[in-house]
C-alpha cells in the first residue's frame, strides 16, 4: 500500500514537470506574416519581412510592457511600427539590457536600436543615429524635495540612484570632478529597479531622461516629484550598424514621410510627448 | 579584405583592466562574501544538519522545511526578496539603510550556503554506521556528545570535498548580486564596458580572476582532504595531482 502510494506521488511528480515543459514548448511561436515586398525589399536586413528592433523594455513611457503582458507599448514602440508599415514589413521587438544593446546589435541580434538610446560621440564611434526625439534629464526626489535638490550640482554629497549605462551616469561622473563632496552613485540594471531605491529612501534621487522621470513620478502617488527643469537636452537615435547604409536611407525616408504626413505628431500627442518633437 | 573574420580583440585592454581599481574592488568584494557566507553557512548548515538527524520531530521538521524552501527557490529572488521585498514590507528607515547591498547578499549567500551544506553534512552523518553512535553511548556519552566527539569529526572526511565543490559554485554564483547593485567581480566588468564597450575583453579579465579564485579554493581543499585521510598512501600522493583531482572533478550546481 506504501509503495503504491509513493510511486503514484513519483509519477505525479513527473507529469507534473513534463506538462509545464510541454506548455513552455507550445505557446510563444511567433507567427510568420508572408514577406511583403515594399521599400524593404531592397535592404538586406528587411529582407525576412521583419524590421528587429531592440530595446530595453523598461522605461516608460517610451517602451514599456502593458501591465502583466507581454505587449509592448509606448513611443518607441508606435513609431517603429509607424516606420515598419511605411516600409511594408512586420515589427519584432526583442528586449534586451540597456548595456547590452550596442553589442548585440553590432552581434546583429536585431537590426537596428530603439531604446530611448540618446546620441553620444562614444556611441557614435560604435554605431550610427537617426535622430527622431529630443530630451533631457530629469532629476526624481521623494515628495516634498526633503533634501532641497534643484540641479545636477546639488547632488554632490548625496546618493543617487541609475541605470547602468546611461547617460545619466556619465553626467553624474563628470559632475562628480567637480565636487568637494561626492555624489554616491549606485548603478542598477533597470530604471524601476533604481526608483525602488528612492521610494525606500536608500537613494536621495534617480535621474533618467525627464519623459521618464516625469511618468516616474506621475505614478507614484504621491510619493515622489521632479526636482528642478529638464537639462542637457540632446536628440535620441535609432541606432544602426555602420554598414547599415541602405537600411539608414529607408528608415530615415519612412520617417520623414511620417513627419511631413502628421502621423509624427499625432504618435507624440499620444503620449503627451508633444515637447520632444525634432521637426 | 573583410572576407576572412574580422576578429575585434584588444588584447591591451586586458592587461589594462586585469588590475583596474574597479575590478580589484570586484574581486575583493566576491572573496569576502564567499568567505563570510562559507563561515556563516558551515556553522548554520552543521546545526540544521544535527538537527534533522535529532529525534525531535519538530526540530527535524523545521530543519527539512529550511531545506525545502531555500533550495527550491531561485538566488535571484531571495537576493530581491531581502533588498528590496523585505524593506518595502516593514517600512523602517533604519531597516532599510541596515540592508546594504554587500549585507543582503552576505545575508542571502549565508541561508542559502547553509540549506546546501545541511545536506552535505547530513550526508556525511548518515555514512557513519550507527554502530558507532551505540558504542559511544554505550561509553556513557550523551548523544550530543557522542556527535560531536565521534560522528562528526569522522563525517568531516566524507564532507570535506562536496563542500569544497560547494564553495566554489557559490563563488561563482554571487554574480547574480549585480541586481541588488553589489560591486562584485562580474558587476565590476560590466560597469566597465558598459562606458567602453570592450565586452569580451573584460568578460575575459573577470574570467582570469574566476579561475584565479577557485584554482586557489581547489588547492585548499585539496590540502585540507590531505591532511584529513586516515590512508598513508593517499597522502603520498603529490600534491599538484591532488589539485588537478579536485579541479576536474565535481558537480556543478
Amino acid at each position: 500500500m506504501k509503495r503504491w502510494l509513493r510511486r503514484s506521488l513519483f509519477l505525479a511528480c513527473v507529469l507534473l514537470l513534463a506538462s509545464f515543459a510541454a506548455m513552455a514548448c507550445g505557446g510563444g511561436e511567433e507567427e510568420e506574416g508572408g514577406v511583403t515586398p515594399g521599400v524593404g525589399a531592397a535592404v538586406p536586413e528587411l529582407a525576412d519581412g521583419t524590421l528587429d528592433v531592440g530595446s530595453d523594455i523598461a522605461y516608460a513611457p517610451i517602451e514599456f510592457f502593458e501591465e502583466g503582458t507581454q505587449n509592448p507599448m509606448g513611443l518607441d514602440i508606435d513609431l517603429a511600427k509607424a516606420i515598419a508599415d511605411e516600409l511594408g514589413v512586420k515589427v519584432n521587438f526583442i528586449n534586451t539590457g540597456f548595456d547590452g544593446l550596442i553589442g548585440a546589435l553590432q552581434a546583429k541580434r536585431f537590426d537596428v536600436v530603439m531604446s530611448s538610446m540618446t546620441v553620444t560621440e562614444k556611441r557614435q564611434q560604435e554605431i550610427d543615429f537617426i535622430p527622431y526625439f529630443t530630451a533631457g534629464t530629469g532629476i526624481l526626489v521623494q515628495a516634498g524635495n526633503p533634501k532641497g535638490i534643484q540641479s545636477l550640482a546639488d547632488l554632490c554629497g548625496k546618493s543617487v540612484a541609475v541605470q547602468l549605462g546611461t547617460i545619466q551616469v556619465d553626467q553624474l561622473n563628470a559632475q562628480n570632478e567637480q565636487c568637494a563632496q561626492k555624489i554616491s552613485i549606485t548603478t542598477f540594471d533597470q530604471n524601476p529597479l533604481a526608483v525602488e531605491q528612492l521610494r525606500l529612501g536608500r537613494a536621495d534621487a534617480v535621474t533618467a531622461d525627464y519623459p521618464v522621470a516625469a511618468n516616474d513620478a506621475r505614478l507614484s502617488d504621491g510619493a515622489l516629484e521632479i526636482a528642478g527643469p529638464q537639462f542637457e537636452a540632446a536628440p535620441y537615435g535609432i541606432g544602426l550598424r555602420k554598414d547599415s547604409t541602405a537600411l539608414n536611407a529607408a528608415l530615415t525616408k519612412a520617417l520623414q514621410t511620417l513627419m511631413d504626413s502628421g502621423q509624427y505628431d499625432k504618435i507624440l500627442a499620444d503620449w503627451g510627448l508633444e515637447a520632444g518633437s525634432i521637426k | 579584405m573583410d572576407v576572412f573574420l574580422a576578429i575585434r580583440f584588444d588584447g591591451g585592454a586586458v592587461t589594462e583592466f586585469l588590475f583596474n581599481s574597479v575590478i580589484l574592488r570586484g574581486v575583493r568584494n566576491t572573496l569576502e562574501v564567499t568567505i563570510l557566507a562559507m563561515l556563516l553557512g558551515t556553522v548554520l548548515g552543521i546545526a540544521l544538519a544535527v538537527m534533522r538527524v535529532s529525534h525531535s520531530r519538530p526540530l527535524a521538521g523545521v530543519s527539512a522545511f529550511y531545506v525545502w524552501f531555500i533550495r527550491g527557490t531561485p538566488v535571484l529572488i531571495q537576493l530581491l526578496v531581502v533588498y528590496n521585498g523585505l524593506p518595502q514590507m516593514v517600512g523602517s528607515d533604519a531597516f532599510t539603510h541596515f540592508l546594504t547591498p554587500f549585507r543582503s547578499a552576505l545575508i542571502t549567500f549565508s541561508l542559502n550556503e547553509a540549506a546546501y551544506m545541511a545536506e552535505i553534512v547530513r550526508a556525511g552523518i548518515q555514512a557513519i554506521e550507527p554502530g558507532q553512535m551505540d558504542a559511544a553511548k554505550s561509553l556513557g556519552m550523551t548523544n550530543l556528545q557522542a556527535m560531536r566527539r565521534v560522528i562528526l569529526p569522522q563525517a568531516l572526511r566524507v564532507v570535506i570535498p562536496p563542500s569544497g565543490n560547494e564553495v566554489i559554485a557559490m563563488l561563482k554564483n554571487t554574480s547574480v548580486a549585480f541586481v541588488i547593485a553589489f560591486v562584485e567581480l562580474t558587476t565590476a566588468a560590466r560597469l566597465i564596458y558598459a562606458v567602453n564597450f570592450k565586452v569580451m575583453e573584460l568578460l575575459v579579465v573577470a574570467s582570469i580572476w574566476y579561475l584565479i579564485m577557485t584554482t586557489a579554493f581547489s588547492v585548499l581543499q585539496a590540502e585540507l582532504e590531505a591532511r584529513l585521510t586516515i590512508v598513508e598512501r593517499e597522502r603520498a600522493i603529490p600534491l599538484t595531482t591532488r589539485v588537478l583531482r579536485t579541479l576536474g572533478g565535481g558537480r556543478e550546481r
